[in-house]
């Protein structure tokens, strides 16, 4: 009923508030003159007229004010008030200001960088159709083919078929192959032409129904459909809009161009909604390709009609209603039913046993699958508790800096306390300026964090192209700073607000001092320095841990030698090479002897992997052994030069050599561990095994024993490794190795150019040193030592300007004393001497709380620690001696300055 | 002579009512004539008086315009809106029932 006019009066009020104050004095004036008119003419002198006028009208102050508070503005204005006003203070005392708003912004910053890597990584949901409503079969830890039984976490393609068809509780299911292609193709133009060199493209093969089941629709043209599953016939790919920008140029006519994936020129159909990535954090394909075409996308696996070939990860979206247990029930029946139909099933012993131990567990999928989430998901957990205690401290600062600035406001308040205000409403005021430092702080602290994420995402990819992570400023991100900034906004003002208020009045206005002196800020101020030494040191403590581990985990021996080792990739399937080609072995062979030959280089190879590279791993049988199941031999496809290059030393038995064709003797050569632990007696030199199925027809003999090295990560113990000459294998050799002296920008154009005058095609990627794959492999211990020894050392230095700031303090206040005490004849190092006892008080009580709740903390830690415990002494000495020298010297300066006091002065200091 | 004080809240309903019956009256005037048509007997504490006024403004119960009054000086005259007159019936049948409950309440016996 008018509301909207009266709130647009109200608003008006805002904008002439001077009008208004000048209206309602001129209309109260007028009342008044009118009165005194009235009271003189009925008799009374105007003196007296006037202050019956007066007395009749009442408080004119009093009068506005109320007149004011009705259009309801007052809290508002207040607050506007106090904001200045606070502004203004803080003006006031610059240098404080600067020191309290980088302390903010720092802890503020670092708190919000790491909290976006948390989410990018561990809290964000997938741009889709209601996540959570999303499932996967298995825990989506797998990475690869097998041809295992029963195997939960990844599945056949047929499989998959039969589960869409038969399955009663999702409303529909999708498959991805769980490897990324990465393919080097060619963008076609409209003519069907491609104008420049291949490109790397990364290609996921996926299911016709993938874009359904997530509930994506294209931005433009269409997605895939049930009927892009038929093999082989649909030739179609759905870029993403990522991709569509860098390679097409966002080319409005995307849907007529075409690109060519090894023999088979692929349509572009549909391109991804912007915010579409994928389904995996940390990995964003360029194109989307259906399983149906999976045999004609470099490297061309065959395993799409193949009811064994498990590489399927198959997730699928609940119908409504259904409850996880149900579909948990319902899927593995057929898992069950499904495995036991297939025609070419081996239900003998092992594999039924398999059958009846397996079972399927169903996991939420709304935050998408992810390899980064289970490398990262701890350290940054860790880091998040790091900034928080370093946020902590810097609010520790400027508690106390408030709290000293509020002591000496001391007069003013009591003044204005003595004068009616309100102590909330001081307090309220007081409030308000730590809540606009805060607000500043935070502020500042975004614009640190839109830097500071682009370092971490740099630091998280291990210096590699930047993992695809979308670590920008989101409101969920703001949200959470908002809510940083407040929370630090109240711890750090209401004590000291608190504190400052509660005045003895009467004493406070006659010596502008609190009654107890000196000792009034100080318990408080105290405890707030202890506190921050003792956090400082817990930081520190964990700090070192960190570092050693790293340093302990890089002084770890490989088994090769990772250095002067370039290392790079060659896509032969992309250059139209298919498996078995003979004119790839000739190649192999070409290409290791020219860059050989090269100036400054001394060996070369391909191999299959090197190290952390992932692996081909079976079963064998030793003829001799008992049968054991759970043997997992990794196998190396190389080259005969390979252990020359890696300098791998053999202990036994002899290399590859020319002896060894493809149609003598299959040999292998066997790793020290391999040699001791699966063959008879240890020995394995001259024995015969079979891989995978001892009815195999090949037999691979043993014609040497390697030193063990390290294959997939620094912190394995002795694995499985055998070596098979690449001319008896089938498979893929994905790395070439040179081993090189010299600089390494030659060496590396040399061989590039090498290759290339060989086979111009041939697409080189991945051009790495062994020592950078093998520092690759402990990035994310590398980021938490590197990340704790940065925050450590800032709590250390935020820690000191508290010391600083609290023996300035207290030197200041003890002047007259100090006068005293050199007047009476102290010498000025005994001056000294007083104040360094009380500093290396405080640091002493802070170092003794400390110690324990590192102890406490560190337990948390010491799983992620290599080669020395939570309890490590020498990481605790070390720490303590850092922490006490900075503390010292923080402290010294204000001694210094007190020793140096003319005790004249100090007398007459008030 | 002393005067007493007017309940709590009837103040709008006797500037509402004053300003229904005399139109356009500057503060002074609603004061001056509250206290006279009272015959002398209710003090209108006149700090009251403004920021009720503000408040009937923000209702949109009155309207206020400058004027000048007969001694040539600048005055914010104020005149009812419809809106008043309707708030001023309000309060009317509000004040009778209340009046007319605590009468019925005195006058058992």
């Amino acid at each position: 009923m008018g509301y909207p006019a009266e709130i647009l009066r109200r608003l008006s009020m805002i904008f002439h508030r001077r009008q208004f104050d000048r209206d309602l004095q001129e209309e109260m004036r007028l009342h008044l003159d009118l009165r005194q008119q009235q009271q003189v003419d009925l008799g009374l002198a105007p003196a007296a007229a006037r202050r019956a006028a007066h007395l009749k009208f009442g408080n004119t102050t009093r009068i506005q004010e109320k007149s004011r508070m009705t259009w309801g503005w007052e809290s508002l204005e207040s607050l506007l008030r106090d904001a200045t006003y606070g502004m203004r203070a803080m003006l006031r005392s610059p240098a404080l200001t600067l020191v309290a708003l980088l302390s903010l912004a720092l802890g503020i910053g670092a708190n919000t960088a790491i909290f976006s890597l948390l989410d990018a990584v561990m809290l964000r949901s997938l741009p889709v159709k209601d996540p959570h409503q999303l499932v996967l079969l298995g825990t989506g830890d797998w990475n690869g083919i097998s041809d295992g039984f029963a195997i939960t976490d990844a599945y056949s393609y047929p499989f998959y078929r039969q589960l869409q068809q038969k399955n009663a509780v999702f409303s529909s299911t999708a498959a991805i192959f769980s490897m990324l292609n990465e393919v080097h193709g060619f963008v076609l133009t409209s003519s069907g032409e491609s104008r420049t060199d291949s490109q790397p493209i990364n290609v996921q093969l996926v299911s016709g129904t993938y874009f359904l089941t997530l509930g994506v629709e294209a931005q433009r043209g269409r997605v895939f459909t049930d009927d892009d599953n038929s093999e082989g016939d649909h030739p179609v790919a759905v870029v993403s809009n990522a991709w569509w920008k860098r390679s097409l140029g966002s080319d409005p006519n995307v849907l007529d161009r075409k690109l060519k994936l090894g023999d088979t020129v692929f349509t572009i159909v549909g391109v991804a909604p912007p915010e579409f990535f994928g389904t995996k954090v940390g990995e964003a394909p360029d194109i989307w390709v259906p399983m149906s075409m999976m045999k004609s996308v470099p490297p061309y696996w065959e395993g799409y009609k193949d009811n064994f070939s498990v590489a399927h990860l198959v997730f699928g979206r609940l119908k409504p209603g259904i409850t996880t247990q149900q579909a948990t029930a319902n899927v593995n029946l057929l898992f069950q039913q499904i495995l036991r139909g297939f025609p070419d099933a081996k239900l003998n012993e092992e594999n039924l046993r398999k059958l009846a131990k397996n079972h399927v567990h169903l996991t939420p999928m709304a935050t998408g699958l992810s390899d980064l989430r289970g490398q990262f998901s701890e350290p940054l957990q860790i880091l998040m508790a790091v900034v928080a205690l370093v946020l902590l401290i810097a609010c520790a600062n400027i508690a106390n800096l408030l709290l000293a600035r509020s002591t000496a406001r001391a007069r003013e308040l009591a003044v204005r306390q003595a004068l009616g205000a309100r102590r909330g409403r001081i307090i309220r005021q007081l409030l308000t300026e730590s809540l606009l430092l805060a607000l500043a702080g935070g502020a500042l602290g975004i614009g640190l964090a839109s830097v500071a994420n682009r370092l971490l995402l740099h630091m998280v990819s291990g210096g590699q192209d930047n993992i695809p992570l979308d670590v920008s400023l989101n409101i969920r991100l703001l949200l959470f700073t908002l809510a940083v900034t407040m929370a630090t906004a109240l711890i750090f003002g209401t004590i000291p607000a608190f504190r400052a208020t509660r005045l003895q009045l009467t004493d406070t206005l006659k010596s502008g001092r609190t009654p107890q002196g000196a000792g009034a800020r100080s318990p408080l101020a105290r405890i707030l320095v202890i506190s921050q030494v003792a956090l400082s040191l817990v930081l520190m403590i964990a700090a070192g841990l960190f570092l050693r581990s790293l340093i302990n985990l890089t002084n770890i021996d490989t088994g090769f030698n990772k250095e002067n080792v370039l290392r790079l990739k060659i896509d032969f399937s992309s250059a139209g090479y298919k498996n078995d080609d003979p004119r790839q072995i000739a190649l192999y062979n070409t290409i290791t002897e020219r860059v050989s030959a090269l100036p400054g280089v001394k060996a070369a190879s391909f191999s299959s992997f090197t190290f952390h590279e992932g692996s081909w791993n079976g079963g064998i049988t030793v003829p001799g052994m008992p049968v054991n199941h759970e043997i997992d031999v990794k196998h190396n496809i190389v080259q005969a030069g390979y252990f020359a290059t890696m300098q791998i030393p053999l202990i036994a038995g002899r290399g590859f050599d020319p002896t060894d064709t493809s149609t003598s003797q299959r040999v292998a050569i066997v790793s020290e561990h391999m040699a001791k632990t699966l063959f008879p007696n240890g020995q394995a030199l001259g024995r015969c095994y079979h891989i995978g199925d001892p009815k195999s027809p090949y037999e691979q003999l043993v014609i040497g024993v390697a030193r063990d090295v390290k294959f997939d990560d620094l912190t394995e113990s002795p694995e499985d490794i055998d070596y098979l000459p690449f001319f008896q294998g089938n498979c893929c050799l994905n790395s070439f190795e040179v081993r090189y002296t010299g600089n390494f920008a030659t060496i590396s154009a040399a061989v590039q150019q090498t290759i290339h005058s060989i086979d111009r095609a041939l697409p080189i990627s991945g051009i790495t040193t062994l020592d950078d794959e093998v520092a690759r492999s402990i990035t994310n211990q590398r980021l938490v030592a590197q990340l704790s020894i940065f925050f450590g050392l800032l709590a250390v230095f935020l820690s000191s300007i508290g010391i600083y700031g609290l023996m300035s303090y207290v030197v200041s206040r003890r002047t007259n004393e100090i006068g005293i005490r050199m007047a009476l004849g102290a010498a000025r190092s005994n001056v000294r001497s007083l104040i360094l006892r009380e500093i290396a008080l405080l640091v002493a009580i802070g170092i003794v709380i400390g110690i324990p709740v590192a102890l406490i903390s560190n337990r948390y830690v010491t799983h992620m620690l290599y080669g020395l415990r939570g309890t490590d002494p020498f990481s605790f000495a070390a720490a303590t001696f850092v922490l006490l020298i900075v503390a010292l010297l923080a402290g010294y300066i204000p001694a210094h300055r007190a020793s140096r006091v003319d005790p004249m002065v100090a007398l007459r200091y008030e | 002579m002393s005067r007493d004080e007017i309940p709590p809240g009837t103040l709008y309903l006797l500037i509402l009512k004053t300003l229904a019956l005399r139109g356009r009256l500057h503060g002074f005037e609603i004061a001056d004539s509250i206290q006279r048509n009272s015959d002398e007997i209710l003090q209108v504490e006149e700090g009251s008086l403004y920021p009720a006024l503000q408040r009937m403004l923000i209702k949109g119960w009155v309207t206020a315009e400058w004027g000048t009054t007969a001694g040539n000086r600048r005055a914010r005259y104020y005149t009812l809106t419809s809106d008043g007159r309707k708030q001023l019936a309000i309060e009317l049948s509000q004040f009778e029932r209340v009046i007319g409950a605590i009468t019925r309440i005195i006058q058992i016996a």
